[in-house]
C-alpha cells in the first residue's frame, strides 16, 4: 500500500544521488562530531592518539557507511527491516551467552575488528521494524487493540533482553523511542494515557519492591535513583559524578575557561570524563555559550530531520526519519539532563561526541537511512 | 466519510458513450482516494508532530535553562555529609598533669568488601594478600564468592589505603574510622588501659574503653556535654617515662620476672607515676591469657591488681600505732629473744640481734620478734581497726576498672597469731598501691589520703590517722633505716630518703607453704624525710642479685637500689632541690650491709 510504487521512476539514479543527499544534515553531523574531537583532544591532555584519533577514524568509517546506506534505495531497507530486527534480537541473545563483560555489565559482542554493542543496533532496527509495520498496516486499524499489541511486543522483547544485561538507560531509550514512533503513526491517545499511568504504577512497584526478595532492580540502580534524588547524600560515592560535573559547569561560567584550560575534568576528578560525562568538559572550557551552541546544533539536526520527514510522502520513510530523530533526541536530552542533575545517572553517551565506536557507527548508519529516505523520496505525481 | 465510488456508473456510461477507456476514471478515482486518505493521515500526523514539537521545545528550554542557571552559579565545593560523620571526634583526649597528650583520636579508615560490585575478585584477593601478609588469598577468594559483604581490616594506614586504592577494584570500599591513638606507646599502659570498637557500621564506629582509665571514664570521655575537654590525669609524663626506664633496667639487673612502682604525692594522694612490668602497647592490646596465671600476662597491673604479702614494710604501722596509743616510747626496750613460740608457730628473725632492743632498733634492724611483741600489746581489734583506717581491708578506690576486683587477702580468722604475723607483713596480702597510700597517710603528718589518678587542685585533708608527732617520729625512724639500717643503698644524697624494706617469701600456688628461693622484695619510701612530699613503693617479683658470692634476694640488695635510682632520676623532675641535711644527734653513721 505504499505510495512509493507510483514514483519509483522519478527518483534520481546512479552517482547523481550524491547531489540529492541532505547536505545540511551532513554538515551538522560533522560539526557536532568535530566538537567531540576537540573535547577528546582536550580531555586527553592535548594528546591526539589517546581518544581523538580513533574517534576520527571511526567517524570517517561511519560517514562512509552512511553514504553507502544512503545510496541503497529506501524500499530495500524497508524490505529488510523485519530481518534486521530479528538479527539484532539474535545478537542481543548472543551477548547474553557469549558477550564480554565490561564495567559490571554484559553488553558487548566481539566481532574481531571491533566490539559491537547489540543494544545500540537494536535502537535502530526497532525503529525500522515499527516503521515497516505501520507502513504495511492499514492506517484505519492503527488503534485497534490487536494491531497495537503487535508493536508493543516488538518493543518489549528487546527491552527485556537489554534490561537483564543490565542496562537501564538503553532500555528506557528503547521504550521511549518505540513509543514515539507509535505516537507519530497515529495510535490513539488513550493508549498513551494508559501506558503513562501504568508506568507510574511500575515506578511505585519498583520502589516498594526494594529490599524484598522480588526486588525489581539491581542495588546499584536503586543507588543511582537515591543519588539522583539527593546527590549530596553521598558526595564521595555514587553522587560523585553529579557533584563534580556540577562544579565543572559552574566553574565554566558564561564564556568558559578556554580551550584546554578545564581543571575539573582534566585533573581526573571526573571518571568517565571521555565518555558519558564529556559534556562537563565542554561546559567548563567553553562555558554556557559552548554548551548552548552544541544544544542548538542538536536542535538543528532534529529540525532538518523533521522537515525532511514532513516533505516525504512515503509513510515508511517518514516514520523511519521520525524514529531516528526521536532516538537521537532522547540520547542527548537524557545525557545532558543526567550530567546536569535533571535525571538519574543512566549510562547514556552524548551522541557523536562521547568516545565510543559502536554508538557512533550505529548513529551514522541510522542517518544513512534518513539520507536514503531523503534521496529516494517520492517526487511529482 | 463519504467515499468517492471507484467506478461511478454515470461517468463510466458517459465515458463509454464518448468511446474513452473507463479504466482511466477508475485509476484517477483510486489516486484521489489515496490522496484523501494520505491527507487525512498527514493532518493527523501533523497534529501529533505539533504535540511532539511542544515536548521537544520544553526539553530544550529545560536543558538550556538549567545550563544557564548552573553556569551562573558559583562553583561551590560540596561539603562532606557522609552519614555518621557527626559522631566522629567525640571522645575526649586524655592528658597528663601538664596537659601533654596521653590518648587522642586519629581518623583512619576501615576496609570492607562488597563482592557483588567486584570486577575481578580473584585478582583483588591476591592483591589484598600481598598488601596484608596476614590475610589468606584462598580464604578471601572463597568469601568473595559466597558473601555479599565482609570486613577485611578494621584499621588501615594511609599507605595501605593507597595500595588498596591502587588495585582499582570498585568492590573494595573504605569507611571512615576514628581510632584511639596512644602516641607514647607503652608508656602508662596499665593506667590508660585501651580502647576498642563497639557498635560499628560502614561509615563510623563507636570507640569504647576496654580497660583502665579508658573504661572507668568511658561515659565521661564519650559525653559530648563536656565539650571535648580533656581528662586530666595526675600522672606526669616525664616522671612516668623516667620511672619506667629505671624500673625496666632494675628488673633486668635484678633478674626479676616482674616489677612495679608507684610514686604518689603524699598529701593529695595523686599518683604521679604508676608502672607495672612487663607492659604492653595499648595501641595494640595483646589478647588476655586463656590459660595459666592471669598475673603472668603483660595486661596484669601489678601495682593495682597484684596483691602480695608486703613483708617488713608493715612493721612501721605496728610501731606507729603503738607509739600513737602510748603503749611504747621510741626508746622502750623490747624483748627480741627468739625464737618466739606461739602454739605450734615459731617466729624467727633474719639473724640474731641480741636479747632486747629499742622500738627504733626493732624497725631499723627489722626484727620480726620485736614487732610481733609490740603487736601483742596492741591486740587484734585495735590492729584491725588501724589497718582498716589506712584502707588495707578494702580494695583501693583508685579510678581504674581493675581496682575493685583487687581485694586484699585477709586471714579468714584474724587470730592472735594472725595479729603477730600481720604486724610484720605476713598473712595479709595487699597491693603496692595500698602500701603507698598507707605510707602516705601515716607519714604525711598523719591524715588519710585517698589514691587517685585524677589531677587534684588542692589537697583535701582526710581524717586523722595518727598525731603529727607520731608521724614525724615514724618518719625519723624510717630515716634511720636508710641511714644505718637495712636500706642503706637507698640514701640518695640531698633528698633525705626515709623508708622500709620488705622481703616476703612467695607462697606456693597450691599445697600451702612458701618457696624458700622466691621472694617479693619491696621498698616503701617517703622523701624528703623532714618535709614529706612523695611516697615511692618499688616491688620486684622474684629478684635475685648475683654479683656477690651467693645469690641475694633481700629487698636491701634488690628493691632498694632500684628505688634509689628512681628517686635520683625523678626528684629533679618533681622540682625537689637537693639539700644537704643537718647532722643528726648521732655522731656516728653506721653503714650496714
Amino acid at each position: 500500500m505504499s505510495y512509493l510504487e507510483y514514483n519509483v521512476k522519478t527518483v534520481p539514479a546512479g552517482a547523481r544521488k550524491v547531489l540529492y543527499l541532505n547536505w545540511p544534515l551532513i554538515l551538522l553531523l560533522t560539526a557536532v562530531a568535530s566538537i567531540g574531537f576537540l573535547m577528546l583532544y582536550s580531555v586527553a591532555g592535548g594528546r591526539l592518539d589517546r581518544w581523538a584519533e580513533p574517534q576520527m577514524q571511526r567517524f570517517g568509517l561511519g560517514m562512509a557507511a552512511m553514504i553507502f546506506v544512503a545510496m541503497v534505495p529506501i524500499w530495500f531497507w524497508r524490505n529488510v527491516s523485519a530481518l534486521a530486527y530479528v538479527v539484532s534480537l539474535g545478537m542481543l541473545l548472543a551477548v547474553e551467552f557469549f558477550g564480554t563483560v565490561g564495567m559490571g555489565a554484559q553488553r558487548w559482542i566481539d566481532l574481531g575488528f571491533m566490539r559491537l554493542q547489540p543494544s545500540e543496533v537494536t535502537k535502530i532496527t526497532l525503529v525500522m521494524v515499527l516503521a515497516a509495520y505501520y507502513d504495511w498496516l492499514d492506517p484505519k486499524k492503527v488503534s485497534h487493540p490487536v494491531w497495537v499489541l503487535i508493536p508493543l511486543v516488538l518493543i518489549l522483547i528487546p527491552t527485556a533482553l537489554v534490561i537483564i544485561q543490565p542496562d537501564l538507560g538503553t532500555s528506557i531509550l528503547l521504550v521511549a523511542g518505540g513509543g514515539l514512533v507509535m505516537f507519530v503513526a497515529g495510535v490513539s491517545w488513550w493508549y498513551f494515557g494508559t501506558v503513562i499511568a501504568a508506568a507510574g504504577g511500575l515506578v511505585a512497584a519498583v520502589f516498594t519492591s526494594r529490599g524484598t526478595p522480588w526486588q525489581l532492580l539491581q542495588d546499584y540502580q536503586y543507588r543511582r535513583i537515591d543519588t539522583f534524588l539527593d546527590p549530596s547524600q553521598d558526595p564521595l560515592g555514587a553522587g560523585y559524578h553529579i557533584t563534580q560535573s556540577k562544579i565543572a559547569l559552574g566553574s565554566g561560567g558564561f564564556s568558559g575557561r578556554g580551550f584546554m584550560q578545564g581543571t575539573q575534568s582534566r585533573l581526573n576528578f571526573l571518571p568517565e570524563k571521555h565518555t558519558d560525562f564529556i559534556f562537563t568538559t565542554l561546559a567548563e572550557e567553553f562555558g554556557f555559550i559552548g554548551a548552548f551552541s552544541l544544544l542548538v546544533l542538536y536542535g538543528l539536526i532534529i529540525l532538518f530531520c523533521v522537515l525532511s520527514a514532513m516533505a516525504n510522502r512515503d509513510r515508511y520513510s517518514a516514520l523511519l526519519i521520525y524514529g531516528v530523530a526521536a532516538a537521537f533526541f532522547l540520547y542527548f536530552a537524557v545525557n545532558m539532563s543526567m550530567v546536569m542533575g535533571l535525571a538519574p545517572v543512566v549510562g547514556v553517551p552524548l551522541p557523536l561526541v562521547s568516545y565510543g565506536g559502536s554508538a557512533m557507527l550505529v548513529l551514522l548508519v541510522a542517518f544513512g537511512l534518513v539520507q536514503s529516505a531523503h534521496v529516494h523520496r517520492p517526487r511529482g505525481r | 466519510m463519504t467515499r468517492t465510488p471507484l467506478r461511478p456508473l454515470a461517468r463510466i456510461l458517459e465515458a463509454r458513450a464518448k468511446g474513452e477507456n473507463p479504466d482511466v476514471i477508475e485509476r484517477e478515482n483510486l489516486r484521489q482516494r489515496h490522496e484523501e486518505t494520505r491527507d487525512a493521515e498527514r493532518q493527523r500526523a501533523e497534529g501529533r508532530l505539533l504535540v511532539l514539537a511542544v515536548f521537544f521545545l520544553c526539553a530544550f528550554v529545560l536543558v538550556s535553562g538549567r545550563m544557564g542557571v548552573m553556569a551562573a552559579s558559583d562553583p561551590v565545593e560540596p561539603r562532606a555529609q557522609a552519614s555518621g560523620a557527626s559522631i566522629l571526634g567525640q571522645r575526649s583526649d586524655i592528658v597528663d598533669r601538664e596537659g601533654r597528650i596521653l590518648a587522642t583520636n586519629l581518623t583512619t579508615h576501615s576496609l570492607y568488601a562488597q563482592p557483588p560490585l567486584m570486577i575481578d575478585p580473584g585478582r583483588a584477593a591476591d592483591e589484598l594478600a600481598r598488601i596484608f601478609p596476614d590475610l589468606d588469598a584462598e580464604r578471601l577468594r572463597k568469601q568473595f564468592e559466597t558473601r555479599k559483604f565482609l570486613w577485611i581490616k578494621r584499621k588501615i594506614s594511609p599507605e595501605q589505603q593507597q595500595a588498596v586504592h591502587d588495585i582499582g577494584e570498585p568492590g573494595l570500599l573504605f569507611g571512615a574510622r576514628e581510632m584511639r591513638l596512644y602516641p607514647n606507646g607503652s608508656l602508662a599502659a596499665h593506667v590508660l588501659g585501651g580502647a576498642g570498637f563497639g557498635r560499628e557500621d560502614v561509615h563510623s564506629a563507636e570507640v569504647v574503653g576496654v580497660a583502665g582509665i579508658e573504661k572507668a571514664f568511658d561515659d565521661y570521655l564519650r559525653d559530648p556535654g563536656n565539650g571535648r575537654a580533656p581528662l586530666e590525669l595526675s600522672l606526669d609524663l616525664s616522671v612516668q617515662a623516667a620511672v619506667e626506664r629505671v624500673l625496666f633496667g632494675g628488673m633486668k639487673l635484678m633478674n626479676a620476672k616482674g616489677a612495679t612502682a608507684v610514686l604518689m604525692d603524699a598529701h593529695t594522694g595523686e599518683i604521679i607515676s604508676l608502672a607495672s612490668l612487663p607492659d604492653f602497647d595499648p595501641n595494640d592490646r595483646p589478647v588476655p591469657l586463656t590459660e595459666g596465671d592471669a598475673a603472668d600476662s603483660p595486661l596484669f597491673n601489678r601495682a593495682v591488681q597484684g596483691v602480695y604479702e608486703l613483708g617488713s614494710t608493715f612493721k612501721i604501722f605496728t610501731a606507729a600505732q603503738a607509739l600513737d596509743e602510748g603503749l611504747v616510747a621510741r626508746n622502750t626496750m623490747i624483748d627480741t629473744k627468739g625464737p618466739l613460740r606461739w602454739g605450734k608457730h615459731r617466729i624467727r628473725d633474719f639473724r640474731f640481734y641480741g636479747n632486747s632492743m629499742s622500738v627504733e632498733d626493732v624497725i631499723v634492724k627489722s626484727s620480726n620478734i620485736g614487732t610481733a611483741r609490740i603487736a601483742m600489746e596492741i591486740g587484734t581489734d585495735r590492729q584491725r581497726a588501724f589497718l582498716d583506717s589506712l584502707g588495707f581491708l578494702k580494695p583501693t578506690p583508685v579510678e581504674l576498672v581493675e581496682a575493685p576486683g583487687a581485694r586484699p587477702l585477709l586471714p579468714r580468722n584474724w587470730s592472735e597469731i594472725s595479729t603477730m604475723t600481720i604486724s610484720y607483713g605476713h598473712g595479709l596480702s595487699a597491693s603496692p598501691l595500698h602500701l603507698a597510700a598507707g605510707y602516705a597517710s601515716l607519714l604525711n603528718g598523719g591524715t588519710k589520703v585517698t589514691p587517685t589518678l585524677i589531677k587534684q587542685t588542692a589537697p583535701v585533708p582526710g581524717p586523722r590517722i595518727v598525731s603529727e608527732r607520731t608521724s614525724a617520729m615514724a618518719r625519723d625512724m624510717l630515716r634511720q633505716v636508710v641511714v644505718r639500717g637495712t636500706a642503706s643503698f637507698g640514701d640518695v644524697t640531698g633528698y633525705r630518703v626515709a623508708g622500709k624494706t620488705g622481703t616476703a617469701d612467695k607462697p606456693r600456688p597450691r599445697g600451702g607453704g612458701y618457696y624458700d628461693d622466691k621472694v617479693i622484695a619491696t621498698f616503701a619510701a617517703i622523701f624528703p624525710a623532714d618535709a614529706p612530699r612523695y611516697v615511692l613503693v618499688v616491688t620486684l617479683d622474684e629478684p635475685v642479685e648475683t654479683s656477690g658470692e651467693e645469690p641475694r634476694r633481700t629487698a636491701g640488695w634488690t628493691a632498694v637500689p632500684v628505688a634509689a635510682e628512681v628517686i635520683r632520676r625523678t626528684a629533679p623532675l618533681l622540682g625537689l632541690a637537693p639539700d644537704i641535711e643537718p647532722r643528726g644527734e648521732a655522731g656516728v653513721t653506721l653503714t650496714s650491709n
